[in-house]
């Protein structure tokens, strides 16, 4: 399977054949990193640990359809992503918004628990990327958190990968606008 | 190559999507000009550090508790199927055998019989309708849909 390790993909097989805790042990590895990456596209920790725990479920429930032709935490967050936008869709209809598939603005909450390790360079990047609007933030978490490759970013935005590109382009340079203006 | 073009492609080069055409002719830029040659550098430099931001493994306890959440989620949906499929049979049943009993009964109006079949063809095309509105749902829209990969 690609880009797994051999324990991964035996805990796939046995997943996949009703085994549990074999999933436990792929949801074990993966909870933090699931966690942060649906803290940056939903902006709130309980949310975000509520997506991902509902899109490890579906993980869980779609395994017979995961054919290893990627490692399973892209496979997986790619349907992360799908559970955080129902998720803001959710909310936006609830508070009576007309655009319903808007990524939150920037992230006023920082939760300084979700960091492996802070320096000063870390720091500053993560405050950028939370002041991110969510279009830019979005495409950066898909391709630097979620190790989605351009084609998958390309189906799940529904967009040619050139475009993929340009908006990766796009949100990158807002990123380094936003580090050189704090910089100022 | 032109340089707007070149700009674009630098995220292809670093990302690693390039062919090698691509990547040969983009290398051939950025040996001549300057301006994309610092842009390379510098978006290659954020690229780097994002690399460095990693999120913190959760404490085994927290863990623990993250597994337990979704194990009970799991476990509650398989209940909730059994309950919804158990439910279904016996109203169903019972319905049957209420509106069979009622149609022999001489003793109740024919109003009442006919309200009650109503009521229960009712139901059932509401049922229906419902679920196929959902399926219909489900196959367009795009967030719903599983990933096969």
């Amino acid at each position: 399977m690609g880009g797994m390790d051999d324990r991964e993909e035996v805990q796939i097989r046995s997943s996949r054949a009703g085994d549990a805790e074999a999933f436990g042990g792929l949801v074990r590895k993966y909870a933090g990193r699931a966690t942060g990456v649906a803290f940056l596209l939903l902006g709130n920790r309980a949310d975000a640990v509520d997506a991902s725990q509902e899109a490890f479920l579906r993980a869980w429930r779609g395994l017979p359809r995961f054919r290893g032709e990627s490692a399973f935490f892209p496979w997986y967050s790619a349907i992360l992503r799908n559970v955080c936008r129902e998720h803001l869709r959710r909310n936006h209809r609830e508070a009576g918004s007309e655009r319903l598939d808007d990524l939150p603005g920037p992230i006023s909450r920082d939760d300084p628990a979700l960091l492996a390790e802070r320096n000063e360079r870390t720091e500053r990047l993560w405050a950028a990327l939370l002041r991110l609007p969510g279009r830019h933030r979005e495409i950066i978490v898909m391709s630097h958190f979620q190790e989605l490759r351009y084609r998958d970013i390309a189906d799940l935005l529904g967009i040619p990968i050139g475009t993929v590109m340009s908006r990766l382009h796009q949100a990158r340079k807002a990123l380094r606008e936003e580090l050189a203006g704090e910089k100022r | 190559m032109n340089c707007d073009e070149a700009r674009r492609m630098i995220m292809g080069y670093l990302d690693d999507e390039l062919s090698k055409e691509e990547r040969e002719s983009l290398e051939d830029h950025l040996r001549d000009c300057d301006g994309c040659r610092k842009e390379h550098e510098g978006f290659s430099n954020l690229k780097e550090g994002l690399a460095m931001i990693k999120f913190k493994e959760p404490t085994d306890a927290e863990l623990e508790r993250y597994w337990r959440g979704i194990y009970n989620r799991l476990e509650r949906g398989l209940a909730w199927i059994l309950f919804s499929v158990g439910a279904i049979i016996v109203l169903c049943y019972g319905a049957f055998e209420l509106l069979e009993e009622m149609i022999k009964d001489p003793s109740i109006a024919l109003v009442l019989k006919i309200g009650v079949g109503a009521l229960v063809l009712g139901g059932v095309v509401l049922f229906v309708s419902i679920l196929r509105e959902r399926m219909a749902v489900r196959a367009k829209d795009k967030y719903s849909k599983e990933v096969e990969r």
